[in-house]
């Protein structure tokens, strides 16, 4: 399976900036402080369950379901 | 004028307090804002300056430096006031204890925010509110609390961590009257006039990217470059050899970029085949090499361009890496970057790293008022 990381990247910004465009550059910049970048993410990417399991984790303390 | 700064250098904290609130006259002030140098007694000064406002809130940091409109200073107290066409109503919450619990502080701290604004954190509109933090210098919280403001808020907090003209000893951030170390002081401002940022670090990307592949991030170190010792992959980068590489960390600091904006992270030190850094480095982040340039030439463009687009201000806090302080000493260059704030009231002060959406190093981060 590929493209799960680039999706919830994705997601956590959808729901944080809610189409404001300085939130979601905010809100890109704190996830690429995080060590992850969503520009580095495409839809082919492997699904790493390392880190799908640690974007959890950030999205749990953003308040965010993803 | 709605927000004034002024500046002291007696030496008892007493008279510096009384003669930054002579220069400070003016009606309806509803904070009070102050960096002194290490050399003051904090207790003391804090003490004093709370003093001299009653029940007017004050806060503030030791520093590295100082920075007031057209000055750079040492060993010296720079305050600012502002009154209520800035600052609509704020509300200061000090953290104890970061080293150890940094969680729970942030919590608690946001929750006197939302029960005083009756706003939950998460809700608060951020262009109506700002935040300021100060921190001290010397605890190595500041990843972990910026972490914790992000991922609970979209309001900015902009901010520093505290200095102690670089003895590395001792740090102490203020808070209505008190001094505390070990902490730090969130300070949430519902502003009564438009507010924005400026970020401005002086590097040009070399276009050399250096992968951190182990890093002990506690210690904010990293062991190794793409799979190489750190000490070996950095020296290879700026062409010159492992004995000779800390001569090159002032000038050639790594960015993580965003975009063309470089998030700088700065090496401090070497141990064993490591590099000890200024800030936090994850595994897997793409670091870019930087080389120095021009910090008031830029600087001066940074202003001007917020200048254009925002239109006159009110006044700017500057926060100041205590590395580009040292840089412009080196090049006998404080005077000019002084003048670039000479036509706005600016206070500021030199720190031991700036807050800016996370922990950054070689950068001036400002608030800038309208």
């Amino acid at each position: 399976m590929a493209g799960q990381i680039k999706r919830m990247l994705d997601e956590i910004i959808r729901q944080r900036a809610k189409g404001d465009h300085t939130l979601t550059q905010t809100t890109k910049t704190k996830l690429i402080l995080k060590g992850f970048n969503p520009d580095k993410y495409t839809a082919l990417s492997e699904d790493s369950p390392e880190v799908i399991k640690k974007i959890r984790a950030v999205a749990a303390e953003m308040g965010i379901r993803i | 004028m709605n927000i004034k700064t002024a500046y002291s250098t007696n030496k008892a904290p007493n008279g510096v307090a009384a003669e930054i609130k002579d220069q400070l006259e003016m009606n309806g002030v509803k904070a009070m804002l102050f960096f002194a140098s290490s050399q003051y007694d904090a207790d003391a000064v804090s003490a004093a300056m709370q003093s001299q406002y009653g029940d007017i809130p004050t806060f503030g940091c030791t520093t590295a430096g100082e920075i007031v409109s057209g000055k750079m200073l040492d060993n010296s107290v720079v305050g600012m006031a502002f009154n209520g066409r800035i600052i609509e109503d704020m509300k200061i919450a000090v953290l104890k204890n970061i080293s150890e619990n940094v969680k729970d502080a942030v919590d608690e701290a946001f929750k006197s925010f939302e029960a005083y604004y009756n706003t939950k954190m998460a809700d608060m509109d951020f262009r109506k509110y700002v935040g300021i933090i100060l921190i001290d210098g010397l605890a190595g919280a500041e990843e972990q609390i910026m972490d914790q403001i992000g991922d609970k808020s979209n309001v900015m907090f902009i901010g520093g961590s505290a200095g102690d003209d670089v003895q590395f000893v001792k740090t102490h951030v203020f808070a209505e009257g008190k001094a505390y170390s070990n902490a730090a002081v969130l300070v949430l401002i519902k502003a009564a006039t438009a507010f924005d940022f400026i970020k401005t670090q002086s590097f040009q990307n070399l276009n050399k990217v250096l992968v951190a592949t182990k890093v002990d991030a506690a210690k904010r170190e990293v062991l190794a470059f793409d799979g190489r010792p750190a000490v070996e992959a950095y020296a290879d980068a700026v062409g010159t050899s492992v004995d000779a590489i800390d001569e090159y960390f002032m000038s050639n600091p790594v960015g993580l970029m965003t975009g063309d904006e470089p998030y700088v992270r700065s090496p401090q030190r070497v141990e064993g085949s490591g590099i000890v850094f200024y800030c936090n480095v994850l595994e897997g982040m793409e670091l870019s090499l930087l080389q120095s340039g021009d910090i008031v030439g830029d600087t001066r463009r940074a202003l001007d361009d917020k200048l254009k687009t925002f239109g006159p201000v009110s006044g700017i806090i500057n926060f100041h890496c205590i590395l580009r302080t040292l840089e412009l000493k080196n090049k006998s260059l404080t005077a000019d970057y002084g003048l670039a704030f000479k036509d706005v009231p600016t206070v500021g002060f030199s720190t031991y790293g700036e807050e800016f959406l996370g922990h950054i190093n070689q950068t001036s981060t400002m608030l800038v008022f309208k």
